[in-house]
């Protein structure tokens, strides 16, 4: 599963924090996934999310980002 | 079924004290005070008795108070009136959208962050900038103390004070100031201007023939309203300071308890209690604002997905904190602590029913 790709584009918050949550779970601690996500409030938010539960996020360019499973 | 009763969304009903003179001085103070005549000269009485009253209540001269009859056009005076300065116009990343609007016309803007203990990130001052200051935030209650190095700065200030009634005296060396009369159960449509007196510093932006007069539109009835309310709820905050203190602390500590991955301003920060806002993480802040809507408790929400603009809160992004999710809590005089553990339990279980 590691790599995959999430793509969350056109839906609204909620639901891309949501659907990347259900994804991670299905992968190992220190593998990642990519979220693709187009909302405005994606990136403030993962970063709160990030904290939350202590996972890591890294943006990777316009609507990307790099979500590492940390726990 | 919970009974309906609890509203904790930001506005509140008239004081009953305002609203129990608002008949009667709408019968005495119609004149216009400028005049002369035998109603003119009573209401000019009136009207100086308001500013006394409210003069009192709130830290400064009865001669540097106007009201006004639209808060914009306070946002408009207190900043604008300023910003003819060649220094910088400095203000946070978490002021109200009205400031952050009329900042946004302006190259000489300078919009500075706040970390995570809400200390706005303030450049070297100069005389010559104008500085634009939140004592506090209206959707965190984040309260904004005032770094020292501010006691020495010589340049302008305009101060928000519309989120709730802080005294003039409690924040930065100010100039210009703006009152809400609704932030302390006054009547809508009624703020206040303060302008500091002898200020040589602040122009009128408005197309006048003085521009060192202030524009006077506004109710007179309203305005002793807005006078008999705020020494009625000043009596009425003090007198529920500490139960309002033990609610957020109890909301606080349930919420950490008992609903995971839930948001708020770090307890260590310093806030007022009445106003709280809690983001819960995979929740759809409208599904949950009407869920509580049906159970009989309103809130307010900064999610986007609530906001006109379907922007999420600027506020809570600027802040780092979770913006999803997101209700505010305000915990107003009449609010029991019954209501509260009725409104605790009702909150958990529409968190989770969503999470399932």
């Amino acid at each position: 599963m590691n790599g995959e790709i999430i793509d969350a584009r056109g839906k609204r918050c909620p639901l891309p924090i949501i659907d990347l949550a259900k994804a991670l779970t299905m992968i190992e601690i220190d593998d990642s996934l990519t979220l693709l996500s187009d909302d405005p409030a994606t990136s403030a938010d993962l970063t709160a999310w990030a904290r939350m539960t202590k996972n890591l996020v890294e943006p990777q360019g316009v609507n990307e980002y790099l979500v590492t499973r940390k726990n | 079924m919970v009974p309906v009763t609890a509203s904790f969304q930001a506005e509140s009903a008239l004081h009953p004290a305002a609203r129990e003179l608002l008949l009667e001085v709408f019968d005495q103070g119609w004149a216009d005070p400028r005049k002369l005549h035998l109603e003119s000269r009573r209401a000019a009485i009136l009207l100086q008795e308001a500013k006394e009253s409210i003069a009192n209540d709130l830290g400064l001269s009865p001669t540097e108070i106007y009201f006004l009859g639209e808060i914009s056009l306070g946002f408009h005076l207190g900043v604008v009136g300023l910003a003819h300065s060649e220094g910088r116009l400095i203000h946070s990343s978490i002021d109200r959208q009205e400031v952050l609007a009329l900042v946004d016309q302006f190259p000489n803007a300078l919009q500075v962050a706040v970390n995570g203990s809400g200390e706005v990130c303030l450049p070297e001052l100069a005389s010559s900038d104008v500085l634009l200051w939140q004592s506090i935030n209206a959707e965190t209650g984040l309260l904004r103390p005032v770094p020292p190095e501010l006691f020495d700065f010589s340049g302008t200030v305009f101060v928000d004070h519309t989120a709730y009634p802080t005294p003039a005296t409690q924040g930065p060396s100010w100039t210009t100031a703006l009152w809400d009369a609704s932030s302390w159960s006054g009547p809508h449509g009624l703020s206040i201007f303060g302008l500091k007196s002898g200020t040589q510093r602040w122009r009128n932006p408005f197309p006048q023939l003085q521009q060192t007069v202030v524009p006077s539109g506004f109710s007179l009835p309203l305005a002793m309203a807005s006078a008999v309310a705020l020494s009625h709820w000043k009596a009425d905050e003090i007198a529920a300071a500490s139960t309002l203190s033990e609610m957020a602390q109890r909301i606080r500590e349930y919420v950490a308890h008992e609903i995971p991955h839930t948001d708020f301003l770090p307890a260590d920060l310093p806030a007022m209690p009445s106003i709280l806002s809690l983001s819960f993480l995979y929740i759809d802040a409208e599904r949950l604002q009407a869920d509580l809507s049906a159970e009989g408790f309103t809130v307010d929400s900064g999610s986007a997905c609530i906001s006109a603009n379907l922007e999420a809160s600027h506020v809570l992004k600027g802040m780092g904190l979770l913006s999803q999710g997101n209700i505010r809590l305000r915990l107003h005089h009449g609010i029991t602590v019954h209501e509260i553990e009725a409104f605790l339990p009702v909150l958990k279980r529409l968190v989770e029913k969503q999470r399932d």
